[in-house]
């Protein structure tokens, strides 16, 4: 079977694959049951051991395998075929899933599994309870007389405290003679262990078969040779008698330490889905229904059958449904879920709007853009999505730990048993159980493989809520790094919105009038897509300038632009420009230098090869630059602003701004070099641009942050993108990223050390000097706890105030 | 030491052998797993 190429949006999409032998396909397979490193490490490897797979990524917190795979070769039903021999569960999703509905679904997962975790540690718990109320009159020793030293202190300690009451409350319990107890116990134990912990088991078989262990291995092998120990004492005493030994049981043991591990997976379940809030809460923007216009009628429909095109109308109040072009009436709409900008943004005929905003004041009609997978709104939740599913750099340290985690602690779990056995001067076999069945419980390699993604989660949900989205795990690492940051001058420091302020014609000039000279300037410009060509047009209009098309044009990049119109040729741009015609820009020298130093862009205009005029171009710097730059700098950062605009000019917007280095005059292709250089200087370098322009020095960029405008989020080419478009979202993004640094290191630190200083707790290695031994209940609530501190740690992030 | 003890001691040592060779080594291309998701073993 070959699966048919699908929207990216989908499950499964078209990929040529690397080598080009063939077409490639991509799948993303929901996976569930996955809970620690260990486990995403073992599907991972079993996906990629198939033949036909390209590459396999299996994302523990995203609960998803993404394969890369020739279709000839094997088909999806054979890949959720083999994550299911690992012993998880996969099935494909259904082709038709929007991101929306896919993330609606992960989450009723996520919802039936915390459900399930926590039914299942409730009963156990109550089993644990009731297991070790009968277990008592066992532990006072009952028909086999006094017992001896026993597994578990903390549970010989508790049985000890309560039975005085117990003998008091319930004496009938004592009467019960000690085999029916034991075999009560093994039956309820059994039960527990085949309904509540039955995953341990099989997974723990699954992998085993795989050559793999994780965390269900230890579980698995701890309670199940406390277990296998207590069934023997229970059908054969005599055995242990006959050697002096008491024949006890640890049922009760199995069963809490069942329910603990329990415990600790739901609260982690739980608080694993908090942090998926920020994505759920962008889903949720997403409105259901649409009011569409067809004929005169106004008719509500869902919101997939709007068509591109098709006339909506929102109503004060209403969410807009898709993205659109507003065609009639004014409004002011609430972007800030989107955009972070609080203030409501004033919409009139011709504005785009965003589907998933809020409409305040007024009503008005759009005319659908975007609908779908392409929506901005789906757009932002299937980069969040893969963000969330990426993996950051530092991670690889507790991947490569978990790998040979388990193995190791086998090999210190059997170590302890034998060192038990052969130094222990009491009842050696027992406390070398005990001993060893602890060190088994107590690691966790579940905790290290939360530390990671479980910030990034936080971290991009967080960055979302603020209106940066940061495109992955590793970009998130990288930012904290950052050192330099270059700006760009036009739309990051400055509005990006030139206008001409000033215009002065040569007196040289052959032309008629000074309107003459504009008219033929503007004409000219409306062949070009150049922002101050833009403003030229729109300067000319405002004076009533009848414009004309060009006879020819020519966009010289970097320099301006060159053509013909009204027979006139023209050369309109900077000095560089000019001295390409050998024009003599002196003249109008003290004009220019005069317009320079007030920050605005001379504009030169030559006709016929001789200069006949200049335009001066204010593009004011940003309300919010100021302020962020103090901050940038504020945060250790060197701020370098990079422009194509002369010295002069350059200098003085960089004085108002209060950035303390510029380039100038550097043409597009020049920033990637500036980029390079500064990288040559070992430095960490961020370059915030407008994302189109600028992509490719973005790229080069250790971190490229685009200016977003709520558009084109996938397509450009940054690692972070900028939602609300003012610089303070670059320090935002920087505070984060470091912030975030800090949890997962905190969070690697307290996994690891959790594990350092417990296993040889646990071994008894506090024994000789102390007397301190570990309970294997005990251990098993260390463990169950290690995972929700983590997860804990991270959640943290949702709270921090950047300001 | 008793016989039963060197009797542990042994089986002890062979045990962390084997699981050691069983999940680190037994399978060629099932070691440690560690890396990026990108990233594939060999084998």
């Amino acid at each position: 079977m070959t699966a048919s190429p699908r929207t990216a949006d989908r499950a499964i999409q078209p990929n040529q694959g690397a080598n080009g032998n063939g077409a490639r396909e991509k799948i993303r397979i929901p996976v569930s049951g996955m809970t620690c490193a260990a486990c995403q490490s073992r599907v991972q490897r079993a996906l990629q051991q198939q033949e036909g797979v390209d590459d396999a990524s299996v994302n523990l917190m995203m609960k998803s395998a993404t394969v890369t795979y020739d279709p000839s070769a094997i088909t999806p039903e054979r890949l959720v075929e083999t994550i299911r021999d690992t012993g998880y569960g996969a099935q494909l999703a259904s082709p038709d899933q929007t991101a929306f509905e896919e993330q609606e679904s992960r989450d009723r997962v996520q919802e039936e599994e915390f459900k399930e975790l926590r039914l299942k540690a409730i009963v156990s718990a109550i089993a644990g309870v009731i297991a070790m109320v009968f277990a008592m009159p066992l532990m006072a020793g009952g028909e086999h007389g006094p017992r001896g030293p026993v597994a578990d202190p903390f549970m010989r300690w508790m049985m000890d405290s309560l039975t005085p009451g117990l003998r008091t409350i319930a004496p009938w319990l004592y009467a019960i003679p000690s085999g029916v107890i034991s075999y009560a116990l093994l039956v309820a134990t059994l039960g527990v262990m085949l309904w509540a912990g039955r995953h341990f088991y099989t997974r723990a078989w699954a992998a085993f078969r795989h050559h793999s262990a994780d965390m269900n291995t230890l579980v698995a092998i701890g309670t199940g040779a406390a277990f296998l120990y207590s069934v023997f004492a229970t059908v054969a005493p005599g055995f242990f008698l006959s050697r002096g030994v008491a024949p006890d049981v640890y049922y009760e043991a199995v069963i809490i330490i069942i329910a603990l591990i329990l415990t600790g997976s739901s609260f982690e379940a739980r608080a694993k889905k908090q942090t998926s809030a920020a994505l759920r809460a962008l889903v949720n923007l997403q409105p259901k229904t649409a009011r569409v216009l067809r004929g005169e009628e106004e008719i509500d429909v869902p919101v997939e059958a709007v068509a591109t095109g098709e006339t909506v109308v929102v109503r004060p109040g209403e969410r807009v449904p898709v993205d659109g072009s507003v065609v009639s009436g004014h409004s002011a709409v609430d972007e800030s879920m989107l955009t972070g900008e609080s203030l409501p943004v004033s919409k009139a005929p011709g504005d785009r709007v965003i589907g998933g905003t809020i409409n305040r004041t007024g009503a008005f009609r759009l005319a659908a853009t975007t609908v779908g997978a392409d929506s901005v709104l789906a757009q932002i939740v299937r980069l969040m999505r893969d963000a969330q599913g990426s993996r950051a750099p530092i991670q690889r340290l507790a991947d490569q730990i978990s790998g040979i985690f388990v193995p190791i602690v086998l090999s210190i779990a059997i170590a302890t048993f034998v060192a038990w056995f052969v130094t222990a001067e009491t009842a050696p076999a027992v406390r070398a159980f005990a001993a060893a069945v602890a060190v088994l419980i107590i690691a966790c390699p579940c905790a290290m493989g939360l530390a990671v993604p479980t910030a990034v989660m936080v971290s991009t949900g967080k960055g979302a809520e603020l209106g940066v989205l940061i495109k992955g795990g590793e970009a998130l690492q990288r930012a904290g790094d950052i050192r330099t940051i270059v700006l760009d001058k036009t739309g990051t420091v400055t509005e990006g919105r030139p206008t001409v302020t000033d215009f002065f014609a040569s007196s040289g000039t052959s032309l008629a009038t000074e309107e003459d000279l504009l008219r033929l300037v503007a004409s000219l410009e409306t062949s070009s897509e150049h922002p101050l060509a833009d403003a030229i047009v729109r300067y000319a209009k405002d004076k009533g300038v009848r414009l004309s098309s060009p006879d020819s044009f020519q966009s010289l990049t970097g320099r301006g632009a060159s053509g013909v119109v009204d027979g006139v040729a023209l050369a309109v741009g900077n000095e560089a420009l000019m001295a390409d015609y050998a024009v003599d820009v002196a003249p109008l020298r003290s004009i220019t230098q005069q317009l320079a130093g007030d920050g605005k862009t001379p504009v030169y205009v030559a006709a016929n090869g001789v200069l006949a005029g200049v335009l001066g171009v204010a593009d004011p710097i940003k309300e919010t630059s100021r302020e962020a730059i103090v901050r940038l700098h504020r945060m250790g950062l060197e701020v370098v602003m990079l422009t194509g605009d002369n010295r002069r000019t350059a200098d003085a917007i960089a004085r108002q701004a209060g950035i303390d280095r510029v380039v100038a005059e550097v043409m597009p292709d020049g920033k990637v070099s500036e980029i390079r250089r500064l990288q040559a200087e070992g430095k960490v370098v961020a370059m915030v641009g407008d994302g189109i322009n600028d992509a490719p020095a973005l790229a080069q960029a250790d971190v490229g942050m685009a200016m977003g405008t709520g558009t084109d989020i996938a397509a450009e080419a940054a690692d972070i993108v900028l939602m609300r478009g003012d610089l303070g979202s670059a320090a935002q993004a920087i505070e984060l990223s470091r912030r975030t640094m800090r949890t997962m290191k905190q969070n690697l630190f307290w996994a690891f050390i959790y594990n350092v200083i417990g296993i040889p707790i646990a071994a008894g290695a506090l024994y000789p000097t102390l007397g301190l031994l570990l309970s294997p209940i005990l251990a098993s609530a260390a463990m169950a706890f290690s995972s929700v501190s983590v997860v804990t740690n991270s959640l943290r992030l949702r709270g921090i105030r950047l300001t | 030491m008793s016989g039963t003890e060197w009797l542990v001691v042994v089986g002890g040592i062979a045990a962390i052998a084997w699981v050691n060779w069983y999940f680190l080594f037994a399978e060629r291309g099932t070691g440690p797993v560690g890396g990026s998701p990108g990233e594939k073993e060999e084998g």
